[in-house]
């Protein structure tokens, strides 16, 4: 299982990539992984977007890969639950998490 | 307050009906109820309320007639404690005309909000925002190591970086970014270029333009002496040297991706695919903003007492939110002749030629 997240947009407008393997966790990490992962529900239908945008909010791109399937979500920071803000916290603490910057 | 409304639209009702009809109801039942609600009770317990409710319902709290924002203070800074959304605005840490604190992020926040008001008031005659004094509320310390600082349509919320993207309390440190995410307050308010693709590179472009001058304003520079670059010193020092340059789009840090002239226009979809930047918005900005650095330095002396004059009355007098490049381009060479002259058309035309959005 791995998962991808890309923040982007903002007043830099940079895209951020980040990405953690569940492979590269000690074994009680990748469970509670694979924890946080069911908690956020990425397959829901994510809450729409706004009708006007907002300048400058972060953008959000949750990729999860898993034995051959994949599921892709996109949020605003207005958007975004708190179930898949706190995925996202938990894979920034993990330090197997590799970082970069699209170009 | 809220002298202006229509009397029916400001309605008394028992809060539950207004509360509900303030989610359920027709968009006008909405608007009414949110307004009531924003008036009926104290301004400082109700901004979080409001704010909450505004981001929720996707309105715009802040420019319903002042109703809930018009405080008679300048402006306030809250902490929101690494909180995150749901606990904007926060904790008051100081209020108008109070002493600073130690919080060093607090105080960058107080004072860059309290430079951009002066300016655009000293300068244009503007008051706030939305023109009619709208107290400047900013929470510091959103969210846990947040990349990014924004103006949400009714407050300023800054994060305090990550140190991967940007220098962990930069994000309160440079006043030009202070004075970007504000001046997208006074568009909403007055242009509302829609945040997509050519309009939305043109909201971008006028926050980087007032952005800047203030940046100069306070260290006193001429056209000519400024560096014309947007947040320089805030992201870590891989990544380079500033956000965008307002002279030499493409050069700010090394994943610039702005083209300087309408022949390297990017066309991105505005898709909802966050790479795509809501169709380029802050990447082709860097062609409206080397015609203002351009127009600026031609005309001389200090960029807002010539070519900001221009820029301003033409954000707030003379566009629509789908106005395209080529048409505020032609707006910017009228009111140059309107306020100014011959000479100062001709030097803000040739700008634009330059950058290939006028033949
Ligand atoms: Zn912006």
């Amino acid at each position: 299982m791995k998962l991808t997240i890309i923040r982007a947009g903002g007043i830099a407008g940079i895209v951020a990539r980040t990405e953690l393997d569940q492979q590269a966790l000690p074994k009680s990490a990748a469970k509670d992984f694979a924890g946080e992962v069911s908690r956020a529900r990425l397959s829901d239908q994510p809450p729409p977007p706004p009708d006007v945008p907002r300048p400058d909010t972060q953008l959000y791109e949750l990729n999860l890969e898993w034995t051959g399937r994949e599921v892709t979500a996109r949020y605003t920071d207005d958007s975004l639950p708190e179930d898949v803000r706190l995925l996202v916290a938990w894979v920034d603490s993990r330090p197997e998490r590799v970082e970069s910057i699209e170009l | 307050m809220g002298a202006t409304r229509k009397p029916t639209r400001c309605s008394i009702a028992p809060p539950d009906l207004l509360g509900r009809l303030a989610v359920e109801g027709t968009p006008e039942q909405r608007e009414a109820a949110t307004c009531a609600l924003a008036t009926s009770a104290a301004m400082r317990s109700q901004r979080a309320v409001m704010g909450q409710l505004g981001r929720r319902l996707n309105i715009r709290t802040g420019s319903l007639a002042g109703a809930t924002l018009e405080t008679g203070e300048r402006l306030s800074v809250y902490d929101n404690q690494t909180q995150g959304r749901q606990f904007l605005p926060g904790v008051l840490v100081r209020g108008w005309e109070a002493p600073a604190v130690v919080d060093t992020s607090v105080n960058q926040a107080y004072d860059g909000s309290n430079a951009t008001y002066e300016f655009y008031r000293d300068q244009f005659g503007r008051s706030s925002l939305d023109g009619v004094g709208m107290e400047l509320v900013s929470t510091v310390h959103y969210g846990v190591g947040f990349d990014n600082a924004f103006w949400d349509g009714s407050q300023m919320v800054y994060g305090d970086g990550s140190g991967r993207i940007f220098k962990i309390g930069a994000l309160t440190s440079a006043i030009d970014v202070i004075a970007h995410e504000l001046t997208h307050g006074v568009t909403e308010f007055t242009a509302g270029l829609v945040y997509s693709k050519q309009s939305g590179a043109l909201n971008e472009s006028f926050s980087d333009v007032f952005g800047s001058l203030v940046k100069q304003h306070s260290l006193n520079q001429t056209a000519a002496e400024a560096s014309w670059l947007i947040g320089e010193g805030i992201l870590v020092p891989e990544l380079g040297a500033a956000l965008r340059s307002m002279i030499h789009p493409g050069t700010a840090y090394s994943g610039d991706r702005q083209p300087g002239n309408m022949a390297e226009y990017v066309n991105l979809p505005d898709n909802n695919d966050p790479r795509n930047d809501n169709g380029g918005v802050h990447i082709n900005s860097g062609i409206p903003n080397r015609a203002f650095a351009l127009a600026a330095i031609a005309l001389g002396g200090h960029a807002w007492e010539k070519a900001g004059r221009i820029w301003y009355e033409v954000l707030t007098t003379r566009l629509r939110p789908t106005t395209q490049f080529d048409a505020a381009a032609h707006a910017t060479i009228d009111v140059a002749g309107m306020i100014f002259g011959e000479a100062e058309q001709v030097a803000v035309h040739n700008a634009w030629k330059e950058v290939g959005v006028l033949s």
